[in-house]
C-alpha cells in the first residue's frame, strides 16, 4: 500500500508521457526514461537513437545498451560508475562521447532503464 | 568494500570523509562506558553521562563565542536545527528577511509559511561574487520583521558574508538575527554574541568532523525562542505542560549521545590540528584548484574570481556536457568524487544561469593534498579537451 503511495508520488513528481515509439505503446517520465524498463525493444531504442540525432547504433553502442540492461535485470539496479567501465571496457569519458545526450540522457535513456534520480 | 577504494574526495561540503579515525575511536569508548540516558535517572552512570554532556555543551558555547551553556540545544543536523528556530520564531503576518544564496533547509521552511500566508519573504540577492550587500539587509528590514535569517557561507560559492556588518544592523535594529554556519563550523571562527547573531545553527558531521545525526543551535541570551516539539525531558513530568527551561525546551526525547560525544572528539581534533592552521590550507589548495580550473579552456568556474573570505567550496561545469555526466566520468574514470546538480541552493543555480542541471561542486577537506588538487585538474584537462 505504502510503495504504491511512493510510486504514484514519483509518477507524479516526474510526470508521465505515453508515446508510440517502433509500432508499440511506450511510458516515459518527464526527463524522457522508460517507466518500465520492460517496454524497450532494440527497435525502440534505435528509434529513439535516431531522435536524438544518432543515425545508426554501432558496436560499442549496442555492448553499452545490452551490458546496462543486463546488469539492471541481474542486479536490480543500476550500475555503478565504475562497474559500467569495467564491465564494457569502455570509459565513461568514451561512452559520453559516443552519445549525443550523453551518459544519462543518452546511454541510460537509451537502455530503457528507469531515470536514476539522483539528487540534485 | 567499495569504500576501502583509493578515491580523491570532494564532497567535504556534504559531509566531511573520512573521519578522523581518533573520533571514531573516542566516541565508541566513551559511549561504552557512559552510553545511558542522561540526566534522566538518579544512578550515578545516568548522573555522569549528564555530567559530560553539560561539559561538551560548554565546549561548543566556546567553540561559537556564547556565554550560556545551557543556551547550547542538540538537534540532528543543521535541517533539524534550523526547523526548530524557525517555527520557534515565527510570528503569524510578520517579514523575514533572508537571501536567494540559502540551502533548502532554510528555503523551504521558510517558503512553507510564505505559502501559507502566516509570512511575508524578503529575498536579497548576492553580487557575482556570491556576498550579500549588508545596505540591501538594512533596507530590507521593515518594523513588522520578525528575524534576519542568513548563511555564514555559500554551499555553492564559498563565500562568506559579512555577517559581523550585518549583524551590527540587525542589533541596531533590533531584528533577531540568525545565522546558518554549516559550511563555517570547523573552518573559520565563530564568535555569535561579538558579532550580534542572535543564534546560529550547526551540523556535526562537516569540518567539526563527527558522525551524522548531530547538529545543534547555540542561543544568545536575548533569543527566546518557542517549542514546536513536546515531549519527555527528564524533568518536571507531573505537569503536561512542556518545559520553558533550556536547553530541554527545544530538546523533547532522549538526545543522540553518540552523536554528543563524537561532535566533542571532533571539537577536540580540530583544536589539536589548530582551526586557522585547517582553514588556511584549505583555502590554499581552492586557491590553487580555482587557478588551475579557469586556466582550462571550456572550463566554466564559479565564481569566476575568488574573493577573501571564501571557504574552500567551488561550481564548474564543462561546456557541452551534463554536470552529472562530468561527475560520473571524474568518479569512474579518474576516482574523484564531487557533487553534481543544484547541492540543494536552487536560487543560487537560478542566478548563476546554471539551472536546471546545475553544475559540479568541488568540496575540500582537511585530508586533501596538493597532489590531489594536480590529479583533479589533470582530469579536468582531459575531460575538456574531449569535447
Amino acid at each position: 500500500m505504502e510503495r504504491t503511495a511512493q510510486t504514484s508520488a514519483a509518477r507524479q513528481e516526474l510526470g508521465e508521457r505515453v508515446r508510440q515509439i517502433a509500432g508499440r505503446e511506450i511510458t516515459f517520465d518527464g526527463e524522457g526514461f522508460f517507466w518500465d524498463p520492460h517496454q524497450w525493444s532494440e527497435e525502440a531504442a534505435m528509434a529513439l537513437a535516431e531522435e536524438a540525432g544518432l543515425k545508426a547504433l554501432g558496436e560499442s553502442h549496442w555492448a553499452i545498451l545490452r551490458f546496462l540492461r543486463e546488469y539492471y535485470f541481474q542486479n536490480g539496479r543500476s550500475p555503478l560508475n565504475r562497474q559500467i567501465k569495467e564491465g564494457t571496457g569502455i570509459s565513461l569519458m568514451e561512452m559520453e562521447a559516443l552519445f549525443p545526450n550523453g551518459i544519462k540522457y543518452g546511454a541510460r535513456r537509451l537502455a530503457g532503464l528507469p531515470n536514476p534520480r539522483n539528487c540534485i | 568494500m567499495a569504500s576501502l577504494r583509493k578515491i580523491i574526495y570532494l564532497d567535504n561540503a556534504a559531509t566531511t570523509f573520512p573521519k578522523p579515525r581518533e573520533v571514531l575511536e573516542e566516541m565508541v569508548d566513551v559511549y561504552a562506558n557512559l552510553g545511558v540516558s542522561p540526566g534522566r535517572g538518579s544512578y550515578d552512570l545516568s548522573m555522569e553521562a549528564e555530567e559530560r554532556v553539560m561539559d561538551i555543551r560548554r565546549e561548543v558555547c566556546q567553540f561559537f563565542g556564547g556565554s550560556d551553556p545551557e543556551r547550547v540545544i542538540f538537534s540532528y543536523n543543521a535541517t533539524d536545527a534550523l526547523n526548530t528556530l524557525i517555527q520557534g520564531l515565527i510570528r503569524p503576518n510578520s517579514r523575514v528577511v533572508s537571501s536567494r544564496l540559502e540551502h533548502n533547509s532554510v528555503l523551504r521552511p521558510l517558503h512553507y509559511f510564505s505559502h501559507q500566508g502566516i509570512i511575508r519573504l524578503d529575498l536579497i540577492p548576492f553580487g557575482a561574487e556570491g556576498f550579500v550587500d549588508p545596505v540591501a539587509v538594512a533596507e530590507a528590514i521593515r518594523t513588522d520583521t520578525s528575524f534576519v535569517i542568513l548563511t555564514h557561507a555559500s554551499n555553492v560559492l564559498g563565500a562568506v558574508q559579512p555577517v559581523e556588518r550585518i549583524g551590527a544592523i540587525c542589533r541596531e535594529r533590533g531584528v533577531p538575527f540568525v545565522l546558518d554556519v554549516t559550511q563555517t563550523a570547523g573552518r573559520l571562527p565563530i564568535r555569535l554574541e561579538e558579532w550580534g547573531v542572535s543564534a546560529i545553527a550547526f551540523t556535526g558531521h562537516k569540518s567539526l568532523l563527527g558522525p551524522t545525526g548531530i547538529g545543534g543551535l547555540v542561543l544568545s541570551p536575548g533569543l527566546d525562542v518557542e517549542a514546536t516539539r513536546f515531549g519527555g525531558t527528564g524533568r518536571d513530568s507531573l505537569s503536561l505542560d512542556h518545559t520553558r527551561v533550556y536547553p530541554q525546551r527545544l530538546e523533547p526525547g532522549t538526545i543522540n549521545v553518540a552523536g554528543i560525544f563524537g561532535l566533542s572528539a571532533g571539537l577536540r581534533y580540530i583544536s589539536r590540528r589548530g582551526l586557522e592552521n585547517i582553514c588556511s590550507r584549505e583555502v590554499d589548495l581552492a586557491k590553487r584548484l580555482h587557478d588551475g580550473l579557469t586556466s582550462i579552456s571550456g572550463v566554466r568556474v564559479y565564481p569566476a574570481i575568488l574573493r577573501d573570505p571564501s571557504v574552500a567550496i567551488m561550481l564548474c561545469n564543462v561546456d557541452g556536457m551534463d554536470p552529472e555526466d562530468l561527475s560520473s566520468i571524474l568518479d569512474g574514470d579518474f576516482g574523484i568524487a564531487a557533487r553534481a546538480g543544484l547541492h540543494c541552493a536552487p536560487l543560487v543555480h537560478e542566478d548563476l544561469g546554471t539551472s536546471p542541471r546545475g553544475g559540479v561542486r568541488f568540496s575540500l577537506g582537511p585530508f586533501n593534498t596538493d597532489e590531489d588538487i594536480d590529479k583533479v585538474l589533470e582530469a579536468m584537462n582531459t575531460i575538456s579537451r574531449s569535447k
